[in-house]
């Protein structure tokens, strides 16, 4: 089975709310596609992620693996670079956990391991 | 700041009379339970939860109220909170691993998956927390970067538990290696080793 990617440029998200941003992932990860953002999620939409993945588990759908690099913390500098348009650097990366077996990271690098 | 002092001293007044609520938080099976026993039985004399070598044994918040603490002659009064372990996944495949019928295998992953619900919901509204990390699992997961980082924002005091140091394949230098920006206490929940550091980590940070 080939396996899809996702790109989604900071551009798609801009302006939308944390809520809008977690459906567009879930829907994409639903169609088991593996999503790379661009700007990476906050830890409160990390949060909210979890818990809206939590409510769509069923036998088939097991869940998620996600995994966020460099700046996630939403603190008063980020959210000024990102009002001014800037972005904050970082990235996440989010797919079925049926597709996306392993994540592994350390502060810089991400590995995973992907198939079905 | 004559009106910070005036809040601090309210919330003081208020905090007073309110019990501390310190949350137990972390990934799977990395021995919330076996600690917030251990932590009750050294207090109060009684166990709280149920500690299983299957995952997500946790699926509601367990709640021990009004344990109070000594440490140096100071008394903390605290509401232990036992929370679900957190996941990003919930498979019941592996709970018929360990022989369940599938079932019964289905219907814990629908409580699990509730239960980390509430866990999280609760993460705002702890006044302390303890996250515990498995000393011999890699600790750079995502669940404890979301957790640790919905903490930081919120500014609630953390102290990071490096547990099961009593494992020959513990590494607990890696989980300081991984958040330098916490405090790490290695101990063993299970044979009680350093609970005692904890405790005074804990009224310590109480204030
Ligand atoms: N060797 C060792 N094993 C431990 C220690 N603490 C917990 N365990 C074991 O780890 C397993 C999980 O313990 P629990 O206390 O149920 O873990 P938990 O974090 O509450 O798990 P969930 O509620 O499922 O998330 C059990 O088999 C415990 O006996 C420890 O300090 N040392
Ligand atoms: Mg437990």
């Amino acid at each position: 089975m080939a396996i899809q990617f996702e790109f989604i440029s900071s551009d798609t998200v801009m302006g939308k709310s944390s809520e809008e941003k977690i459906n567009i992932i879930m829907k994409s990860v639903r169609k088991d596609k593996i999503l790379v953002l661009e700007e990476p999620l906050t830890p409160a939409e990390e949060k909210l992620l979890i818990m809206k993945t939590m409510t769509a588990i069923t036998r088939d759908f097991p869940g998620i693996e996600v995994c966020s690099l460099g700046n996630t913390v939403d603190d008063l500098k980020s959210r000024v670079i990102k009002f001014l348009g800037g972005k904050t650097s970082g990235l996440t990366v989010v797919g079925p956990s049926n597709l996306v077996h392993q994540v592994k990271r350390d502060p810089n690098k991400l590995r995973f391991v992907a198939g079905k | 700041m004559p009106f910070q002092g005036l809040f601090k001293w309210l919330m003081g007044f208020f905090r007073g009379r309110k019990a501390f609520s310190l949350g137990i938080y972390g990934n799977v099976n990395t021995g919330k339970s076996t600690l917030a026993n251990r932590v009750s039985m050294d207090w109060t004399g009684e166990a709280m939860s149920k500690v299983s070598e299957i995952p997500h044994e946790t699926r509601e918040v367990i709640k021990k109220e009004r344990v109070s603490i000594k440490v140096d002659g100071k008394e903390l009064t605290i509401n232990l909170l036992d929370m679900p372990g957190i996941a990003t996944k919930v498979d019941y495949h592996e709970f018929v691993d360990y022989g369940m019928s599938k079932g019964d295998a289905q219907q814990r992953a629908k409580e699990a998956t509730k239960g980390i619900i509430e866990a999280i919901k609760w993460l705002e509204h702890v006044d302390i927390a303890l996250v515990v990390m498995d000393a011999c699992l890699d600790p750079y997961t995502q669940v404890n970067i979301t957790i640790l980082g919905n903490l930081e924002a919120r500014n609630i005091p953390v102290i990071i538990v490096a547990n099961k140091i009593d494992k020959k394949s513990a590494k607990p230098e890696r989980i300081r290696a991984a958040f330098p920006q916490h405090s790490v206490v290695e101990i063993s929940a299970l044979k009680g080793d350093n609970v005692n550091k904890l405790y005074e980590e804990i009224v310590k940070r109480a204030r």
